[in-house]
């Protein structure tokens, strides 16, 4: 096996590619809010709930393409 | 003319400073705390981009669409892609190519980075005579 070499070589999360979702939400969050908010007194707090936001969307998301796509399509066809 | 009376105006400076570096914007314009908690962001996904997917998920000549996207982040995502097309151009490139998923959360980490210092870009260079004064508190 050849040796990792970081940022020349992906890594290896084809398992789980899935996780890499909460650092993404993380990021688009602190990176809005800091252009968004007015003051910074609940600078984290604003970050935490539109990261948790992001993630009950997306899972909301997933929930309704599986349900149309094992549930509804089979019925339909 | 602003909707709450206040006068636009133009700060092309910020505009450009913004561009060149994520968060220099908002720290040209006395905002340092948003301007460091921009670039903690912006440049925190691209690293993060790029330790996923490799050097290769910025790609102007094959993932051109990507590219347009990522393109926001300013020099940083010009400068990987210079440095990627002149990797393979050699006979022995060193950067692997990412496949499958890997790939894709690899170019939407830094796609996104470059979609929110565009919004950064244009709030920077574009706002009301009022909020450029304020500093450290908006809306």
């Amino acid at each position: 096996m050849l040796a990792y070499t970081v940022f020349f070589d992906p890594l290896d999360v084809h398992a789980v590619w899935w996780v890499s979702v909460v650092p993404l939400a993380l990021g688009i969050s602190i990176a809005y809010k800091a252009a968004r908010v007015k003051t910074f007194e609940a600078f984290w707090r604003n970050v935490v709930m539109m990261m948790v936001q992001i993630l009950l969307a997306l899972i909301g998301l997933a929930g309704a393409s599986y349900v149309l796509l094992e549930v509804v399509v089979p019925m339909v066809g | 003319m602003a909707a709450n009376g206040q006068s636009d105006r133009l700060f092309p400076v910020a505009g450009v400073l913004a561009y060149a570096l994520p968060g220099l914007g908002y720290a040209y314009l006395g905002e340092v705390r948003r301007g460091v908690l921009v670039a903690i962001g912006v440049l925190g996904l691209t690293l993060g981009g790029l330790l996923v997917g490799g050097l290769d998920v910025v790609d102007r000549q094959e993932d051109k669409w990507w590219f347009v996207l990522q393109a926001g982040i300013g020099p940083v995502a010009w400068g990987v892609d210079a440095y990627h097309q002149q990797d393979k151009g050699l006979s022995e490139p060193r950067i692997t190519r990412s496949l499958g998923r890997v790939n894709e959360v690899g170019s939407l980490y830094i796609a996104m980075a470059g979609m929110l210092n565009a919004i950064v870009v244009i709030d920077c260079a574009w706002r009301s005579s009022g909020r450029s004064e304020r500093r450290g508190s908006r809306r």
